[in-house]
């Protein structure tokens, strides 16, 4: 069993990695998806919903 | 971000498994060998995997589809290879929930399948797909609000093999006491058309308190797969059968009916649905054994325009509820594609 400062630790490691993917999936799937398209669209395109 | 590395290099399939060859060695080998190749011989097919097991039922009923209130869904597809889209999706006016805005992205290439939606309170819903090989893939789903409590995330890998399937699952794992729930599932093909599988879940509140149930799984396709029939046993006495036929290009029925013998609850629904594959529409019906009856329209106006209505009437508790949906796809053309089908010059860029 890891001691009680291990854990505390991993908790905290848990909770930032938590809030990381909270705030970047999306802005991370429109990067990867921005870059690697063929033809790249216009970024215009891809926020707005009446573009 | 730890996945990103992964994502830059684009996965090429493995080879397949080289062929079993004779291998005069230990007796153990040979035995494996001669085991392996006696499985081949007998030409199973794979069942599919146990998620999808009431797939086409599924497919068939509208309890997936149906929906209430006004909802408008505008989806962008920005790039067709690497597939890229973006939803923007409004929903007002239902009896049970709260008008909302959500936006979603989609990216997916041979190998990864990546999604990700947001509501208008910043609760996020991703999925994450890597597959290794063809028959092998790594599945990620999360669930991440503002909110302490209201997280989820699930890991899966699918195996599946040439005649079985196996997927094993963890539900809200944790790293320091390894509370959560792990599931576990193995199909089977008995012969050509029969499949039998078992489902383990193993359940960890706290350390000390943990729970096992095993539930079974049965799966009869007929030999010319125009109709499927499956039945769930769980050990609390819940039977679950479900039946589907495609009777003909066009038609598809399927019947479910779930029965719970618990000492605390005796209940019984049974679910009857036909789904109509039409030209430029597609209807669904459905009647069940709780006095409700649906039906749900979608009907493609033009190649980039979907119409929909549902409908449900409770006639033990007299009440109903009426959908109507709007779908909208922009196509994925730049405007030198636009220029050369309209053959007029393009407006303003975008």
């Amino acid at each position: 069993m890891p001691s009680e400062e291990t854990k505390e630790r991993i908790i905290k490691a848990v909770e930032l990695g938590r809030t990381v993917l909270h705030y970047s999936w999306i802005p991370f799937i429109i990067y990867v998806g921005y870059t690697r398209s063929s033809p790249q669209p216009s970024l215009i395109k891809l926020i707005s919903p009446l573009a | 971000m730890a996945s990103s590395p992964l994502l830059t290099k684009v996965e090429s399939p493995l080879p397949p498994p080289a062929p079993i060859q004779p291998v005069s060695g230990s007796p153990l080998v040979n035995l494996y060998n001669r085991f392996a190749s006696w499985r081949t011989s007998l030409g199973l097919p794979n069942p599919g995997s146990v998620e999808n097991l009431q797939k086409e039922v599924k497919a068939t009923h509208l309890t997936n589809y149906m929906f209430d209130g006004f909802r408008a869904d505008l989806s962008k597809a920005l790039s067709v290879n690497p597939m890229f889209s973006v939803t923007h999706s409004f929903a007002l006016g239902s009896q049970t929930a709260a008008p909302s805005y959500n936006f979603g992205a989609m990216f997916a290439n041979n190998s990864v399948f990546m999604q990700g939606n947001i509501d208008h309170d910043g609760n996020v819903n991703g999925r994450f797909n890597q597959g290794w090989t063809a028959d092998s893939v790594t599945k990620a789903q999360y669930q991440l609000s503002q909110q302490a409590g209201h997280n989820m995330l699930q890991l899966e890998h699918d195996y599946l093999g040439q005649d079985y399937s196996i997927n094993i699952k963890a539900m809200n794992p944790s790293p320091v006491d390894t509370t959560g729930i792990y599931l576990g599932s193995y199909l089977q093909s008995v012969t050509k058309n029969l499949a039998l599988g078992f489902e383990v879940v193993h359940q960890r509140q706290t350390p000390e308190m943990t729970e096992s149930t095993t539930s079974y799984l049965a799966k009869y396709t007929s030999t010319d797969k125009n109709w499927i029939a499956t039945a769930t046993v769980q050990p609390m006495g819940i039977v679950q059968a479900t039946y589907w036929q495609k009777l003909s290009e066009k038609v598809d029925v399927a019947a479910d009916l779930q029965l719970i013998a618990a000492p605390v609850r005796r209940d019984a629904i049974a679910t009857l649905g036909a789904k109509y594959d039409l030209r430029l529409s597609t209807f669904r019906a459905q009647l069940d054994s709780t006095g409700k009856v649906s039906a749900l329209l979608e009907q493609r106006f033009a190649p980039s325009f979907v119409f929909t209505v549902a409908g449900e009437i409770d006639h033990f508790k007299n009440s109903a509820k009426v959908g109507v949906g709007v779908m909208i796809e922009s196509p994925s053309m730049s405007p030198e594609e636009m220029q050369a089908a309209m053959q007029s010059p393009p407006a303003t860029p975008f």
